[in-house]
């Protein structure tokens, strides 16, 4: 039944939620901003250049990518929200990391209802870079 | 380094991230809530049954991979574990839902806060439907998946990865 104290609840759960995100975004969206204003940036793009071509993305996307996968989805979205992507090459990096992200915690999880871990983490791995590599000829 | 131009960039940037996700997060927890409160997913979930014979699982599975599907893995963890606990579902079960839902999980959040920052929307969404559906089809049509249920034995013998349950 619909009260008042629904919308409450979800209201104060909303809030709770925001401030579990800003906890990762903000901090990883300083630190790769931070970056940007240091050599390091490029060099890390220019090392990533050759493998991020074949997903149709340029070298800093690499950040994002790692980002995501070892962190969280938060901590790309703060990546992202700080370096300057085109809408083609965010959907393409969506795309890879919504398929697989916060790979340790994740898989961990599954493997408590009865599935391995490391199988799951390749397999997710796996559909990740054929979505990008997809992805990259499609759009 | 050009700590003036950092700040002036980093400082506004970061304020603004923060309103965005709040912007998306506080009317989507509310719009959950509601649909919690009036029991829309169980509804959904006995629609949906009928469809679960498509890749060859039971009508029960339907409910935890909605709520994995809307709610996120760890909800959808949660709610299996249960299921399996109480002999509802068998390996079989367990195991293509959670092939599933490591496809396609919280998709309503993800797809909310990714089309904020500039993606598009229906085709990161689509992406892991599709993505999803078609893998987890394929892998109930295996011989393996047979093989290997039979080797689990009878429903309710979820054998835990030794995480915390």
């Amino acid at each position: 039944m619909l009260t008042a104290a629904t919308f409450k609840t979800g209201f104060q759960r909303g809030l709770f939620t925001t401030w579990k995100l800003a906890k990762v975004i903000v901090p990883v969206y300083l630190m790769v901003t931070l970056l940007k204003y240091t050599p390091v940036m490029g060099l890390v793009a220019g090392f990533f250049e050759p493998l991020m071509h074949f997903f149709g993305l340029p070298g800093e996307a690499s950040l994002v990518l790692v980002l995501g996968k070892v962190l969280n989805l938060y901590a790309a979205l703060g990546a992202i929200s700080s370096l300057e992507l085109t809408g083609r090459e965010i959907t393409i990096i969506a795309t890879m990391l919504l398929l697989s992200h916060n790979l340790p915690v994740e898989s961990a999880v599954s493997a408590g209802t009865g599935v391995s871990a490391i199988w799951i983490t390749v397999f997710r791995l796996g559909i990740s870079v054929i979505s990008g590599l997809l992805l990259n000829l499609m759009l | 380094m050009d700590w003036m131009g950092y700040l002036h960039e980093a400082l506004p940037g970061a304020g603004q991230n923060v309103l965005l996700m709040a912007a998306i997060v506080i009317p989507l927890m509310i719009v959950l809530e509601v649909a919690r409160e009036l029991k829309i997913l169980d509804w959904a979930a006995r629609r949906m049954s009928p469809l679960m014979g498509f890749s060859r699982l039971s009508p029960q599975a339907a409910f935890p991979l909605l709520v994995g599907i809307i709610f996120g893995i760890a909800y959808g963890a949660g709610v299996l574990i249960e299921e399996a606990r109480s002999g509802r579902l068998d390996w079989k079960d367990i195991f293509l839902i959670n092939i599933f839902l490591s496809v396609c999980h919280a998709v309503v959040e993800d797809t909310a806060l990714f089309m904020a920052v500039g993606a598009n929307g229906p085709v990161i969404l689509l992406g892991r439907l599709i993505a999803a559906v078609l893998i987890t089809w394929l892998i109930s049509r295996t011989a393996w998946l047979e093989r290997e249920n039979l080797r689990h034995g009878a429903p309710g013998e979820v054998k835990s990865g030794g995480v915390n349950c």
